[in-house]
């Protein structure tokens, strides 16, 4: 083992991993504001995508391309929220997940029918040679997408600490009862979130998919990873998604640097089930019983 | 009452269908008996769900455990079906104890990822144990189920094995859930805490429901070992565990005839739909979110409110009296 | 009240009852039917529309030349999804419902598998196109016009050795093109004086699998050979640009469509080695290659028809319904099993695979001499010794 090799683990583990937080920020707000666990988000990862590349291959300019895009998304997540959210949000939780699957469904097949079966190509940001430290290489994109992860962060904290919206999706997630007692439009917040969350989906799809190829049904791996994520870092946490992400990340690349390949998927999963039993454990003792985030 | 006679008629026409439809459509018959395999499916994670409460995304981790047992205790160790299928149960209800004691302390969201945990793993386990699963290129040779020298090769014969098993599985869950047990589950279900103040032992009651309902799914398993003749991890990954999840919330949780339902709706659906290709997985979405939306009880929901408007429409004929009956019986 | 409980469920017994209507294999117009299991959706949607396609097409040119007997050919294809469970199903509608006498298509081992299996039970020829490796004796009824997965591995490694290449390593996907490649790999390297230096195993769901090349670059393999179509592809060799990996990236037969082109437009430095059949390139065959005639046809026809050429996967479902086909002539029947013993029969048959010779103990047909070996050259295939 070289330490070229190991550098290079670490540049997969950082490939891996923001690829990951992102995913698991965009949950999270979602979660956060609304206790819905969205099993639509790899949707919105999916025609963040294929929205961009649709926009590029006509010419329109990066920059003009992603913000017509996110806007775009926005747009469907605030649609699907109003429509479809909104009537069933007092019902139980399952019925809740269940909905967001068909949705999912619904939005992949849509996806389907609009780009076809083929994966597509997406234009990296910035053209230009993989960054090489000592024999190992890793893509420009991803610095970029460690960029945007860290400038979503600074974001959310602004928004959280400093704006009223902000405020108001914080009081929400932590009593949604007493939030509305003091006028906060619970309603409105959910929306809001929504909306946020649909972009943040999109956003980390414009920015994964140079790195690799997307199609119709590409969403689901990332979603899925994304998902595990928040959970080990803690289902509301916007930090702690991303560190998760981060972690997971570096724990697959090195797994399979220094373990096996094989397995990567149980050592993963197992991580996450010890996490989560571990997290739950050592809450036993306090008052309020966590109750698995619902 | 009225109950009891639906389901004697659902049972007479189960038991004719073979006998009516065996020769002109085959095909049909073998469609019901996968059928009865994921009804065994629903109706046990619906009792898991639905009453006591713990929601598992790794259903099809136990299903896989039963049909990989059958399959490769029957195709490399000529073991006679129903002595592999008795290693599968035992097999399962000694890892779901195991499983119950230990991720059952979670809670909501954090045992969903959990029980999503294990079918992730169970999958990649028999991926990766190829020399005992055949891996991803799957499980071949398994030999039909045989009983007592009888082989049920044919589909018409195996029809009433699986729908057997079905009404095994249908009954005594309806036999736990109605029972005393059955209103500790929902004690527990509504609130933990109170329940453990009424003196109930959460921790262990949870475990058995875990291991009846894993045990159920691998006897599921190795019914549909039997009828394919051969394995593919593919078919028992996270998507199959969410696909049963969704046909107990469809058919309506914590009823045992909804999820049913679930299962046959959301099984046959493809027969209806497979005239769209392209558009297929586009109309499967919106029939799904036009189902939650409006019968937020899902499809028995549905059905029993459809039951009601009927009985007004024959409150003029003067069956006021039995109507009232009716409104007295409990939902199931 | 019980009243209309009983009539709401004798509506629903008409529904179930309903299900399948009953569809003779043989109406007035003496038509004979071929299924088709296709994966129309899922991860596999890319290769299935190929098949189709293809087996329309040689559908119809059958029929335009008059059919084969008396009858006409019908297709009638279902998808699989993708899915084993959903190919169990889609073979038993087949059978049973619209009473094929042959069933032809589908991709990976899984899902052949379980064609295979249901095939096998009700005694219907099953002429697949995969990687499903075959058992003549334990299933007689199955057909394979894909060339065997050695084939597609030894004609590579040939043509490393005749570069005077020795060490290659391999990097394979966890799952069954990952467990074949390898075992093929094992067996072609020993047969032609290779040595495999490292393994590596990877998801090919991954987006990254630098970490695995990283690893192998260690053991100085003059070749890596990873067993993966299609986008994974792809990936490998984009991540071996990356990292400066300049040797010949050798990949699965499975990659020879227009599809890859289109995947690998950016990558430069890495020379590809992508065994295929001759179909894909139909103007670089010699005058004296018994298949020249019938590729340049089907090519010019699946031209005219889609506006793309035939390619590698087109070429096997073509195949496998001249075989369907060739089977009926030579059994004078259209009896399942009686097609099926036809198909074994068939000798010294040029189709697009090659010339076919089947046996009972041979059920693919064909030689490692039939496939050929192609590289990307300026977004173009190009044929190379």
């Amino acid at each position: 083992m070289d330490l070229s090799q190991i550098i290079q683990f670490t540049f997969s583990g950082l490939t891996l991993g923001s690829i990951y937080a992102l995913m698991a920020v965009s949950l999270t707000i979602v979660y956060n504001a609304s206790k819905v666990i969205s099993f639509s988000q790899g949707e919105f990862f999916v025609f963040g995508a294929l929205m961009m590349v649709t926009l590029t291959s006509i010419g329109v300019a990066i920059p003009i391309a992603l913000v017509l895009s996110l806007v775009m998304a926005a747009a469907l997540g605030a649609l699907i929220e109003r429509m479809l959210i909104k009537p069933i949000l007092g019902s139980s939780v399952g019925t809740i997940v269940t909905m967001t699957i068909a949705i999912s469904l619904a939005l992949r097949g849509s996806a389907l029918l609009t780009w076809g079966r083929s994966s597509f190509v997406s234009q990296p940001f910035s053209q230009g040679e993989p960054l090489r430290i000592l024999g190992a290489s890793l893509q420009l994109q991803v610095l970029w997408i460690c960029g945007a992860t860290g400038a979503v962060l600074l974001l959310i904290w602004l928004l959280f600490e400093r704006t009223k919206v902000g405020l108001a999706m914080r009081a929400c997630s932590d009593n949604s009862l007493g939030a509305s007692l003091v006028g906060i439009s619970v309603r409105r917040v959910n929306f809001f979130a929504w909306i946020f969350g649909s972009s943040m989906g999109a956003l980390a799809g414009i920015l994964v998919a140079p790195l690799y190829f997307v199609q119709y049904a590409s969403g689901v791996m990332p979603m899925l990873s994304g998902f595990v994520a928040m959970a080990i870092g803690g289902m509301t946490s916007t930090l702690g998604a991303v560190i998760a992400g981060m972690v997971l990340g570096f724990l697959e690349a090195y797994g399979i640097g220094f373990i096996s390949s094989q397995f990567a998927d149980v050592i993963i999963f197992t991580v996450l089930i010890v996490t989560l039993l571990v997290r739950t454990r050592l809450l036993a003792g306090e008052a309020s019983s966590d109750e698995g985030g619902m | 009452m009225k109950t009891k006679f639906l389901l004697l008629f659902v049972v007479l026409l189960l038991a004719a269908y073979p006998i009516v439809m065996g020769k002109s459509s085959p095909y049909s018959v073998a469609i019901m008996i996968v059928l009865g395999v994921y009804v065994i499916l629903a109706v046990s994670l619906d009792v898991l769900v639905g009453f006591a409460g713990q929601i598992s995304l790794g259903h099809a981790a136990f299903f896989a455990i039963g049909a990989y047992t059958s399959g490769i205790f029957t195709a490399k160790y000529d073991l006679p079906p129903i002595l592999a299928l008795l290693i599968g149960q035992a097999f399962s209800g000694s890892l779901a104890w195991l499983i119950g004691v230990s991720v059952l302390a979670l809670r909501g969201y954090y045992l969903a990822m959990a029980t999503l945990g294990l079918s992730a793993i169970v999958y990649s386990l028999i991926v990766g144990f190829q020399s005992v699963t055949g891996g991803a290129s799957g499980l071949r040779d398994i030999p039909p189920f045989s009983l007592f020298g009888f082989s049920f090769d044919e589909y018409v014969y195996y029809y009433y094995v699986v729908w057997a098993v079905v009404c095994l599985v249908v009954g005594s869950s309806l036999l736990l859930v109605k029972s005393s047990f059955g209103r500790t589950l929902t004690a527990i279900h509504g609130d933990e805490t109170a329940a453990g103040t009424l003196g109930i032992y959460c921790d262990k009651i949870k475990t058995s429901v875990f291991v009846f309902a894993s045990m159920f799914a691998a006897l599921a398993g190795s019914l549909y070992a039997h009828y394919t003749s051969f394995l593919a991890p593919d078919d028992f990954g996270i998507f199959t565990s969410i696909h049963i999840l969704i046909m107990v919330f469809l058919g309506g949780i914590g009823t045992i005839y909804g999820p049913a339902l679930g299962a046959i709706f959301l099984k046959l659906l493809p027969e209806f739909t497979h005239s769209f290709r392209d558009y297929e997985l586009l109309v499967n979405g919106l029939i799904l979110i036009t189902v939650l939306v409006f019968t937020q009880k899902g499809l028995w929901g549905m059905f029993l409110a459809m039951r009601k408007r009927f009985m007004e429409a024959f409150r003029s004929s003067g069956v006021r009296k039995r109507e009232e009956e009716m409104d007295e019986e409990p939902v199931i | 009240m019980k009243k209309t409980l009983l009539v709401l469920l004798f509506l629903a017994s008409i529904l179930l009852f309903s299900l399948s209507p009953i569809t003779p294999a043989y109406s007035a117009d003496k038509v004979v039917k071929i299924g088709g299991v296709y994966p129309l959706t899922g991860y596999l949607s890319w290769l299935g529309e190929y098949y189709k396609k293809a087996a329309i097409l040689q559908v119809d040119l059958i029929n335009k030349a008059g059919g084969v007997a008396d009858y006409k050919l019908e297709l009638v294809s279902y998808d699989d999804q993708s899915s084993p469970e959903e190919g169990t199903r889609a073979a038993l509608r087949l059978i049973q419902s619209d009473k094929v006498v042959a069933i032809t298509g589908t991709a990976t081992a899984a899902i052949t598998g379980a064609v295979s299996s249901i095939a096998n039970k009700y005694k219907v020829p099953a002429v697949m196109s995969s990687g499903y490796d075959l058992r003549p004796d334990k299933e007689p009824f199955t057909f394979n016009t894909a060339h065997p997965t050695f084939f597609a591995v030894a004609r590579p490694f040939m043509y490393l050795k005749k570069q005077g290449i020795s060490k290659v390593g391999l990097l394979m996907p966890i799952g069954s093109l990952g467990e074949i490649g390898t075992a093929n790999a094992q067996k072609a390297a020993s047969q032609y004086g290779l040595t495999i230096v490292a393994e590596e195993k990877f998801d090919i769901k991954s987006p990254d699998v630098t970490a695995q090349l990283a690893k192998l670059r260690a053991s100085n393999p003059e070749a890596i050979f990873s067993f993966v179509t299609g986008e994974p592809a792809a990936l490998v060799a984009r991540n071996m640009q990356q990292l400066k990996l300049d040797i010949p990236l050798i990949v699965s037969h499975g990659n020879a469509t227009p599809g890859f082109l289109k995947l690998t437009s950016g990558l430069t430095t890495v020379k590809l080695v992508v065994p295929s059949g001759e179909i894909m390139a139909p103007d670089s065959l010699s005058a004296t290659d018994p298949n020249k005639a019938i590729i340049r046809e089907f090519n010019k026809l699946h031209m005219e028809r889609y506006q793309e050429p035939a390619n590698y996967f087109s070429g096997l479902l073509s195949d496998a319904v001249l075989l369907v086909v060739q089977g009926i002539r030579i059994s004078g029947s259209v009896d399942p099993e009686k097609i099926r013993d036809g198909i074994e029969k068939i000798k010294s048959f040029p189709a697009i695979g090659g010339v076919y010779n089947m046996s009972p103990t041979d059920h693919y047909g064909t030689r490692i001499e039939d496939m050929i070996v192609l590289t990307i050259k300026d977004g173009k295939w190009q044929l190379i010794q």
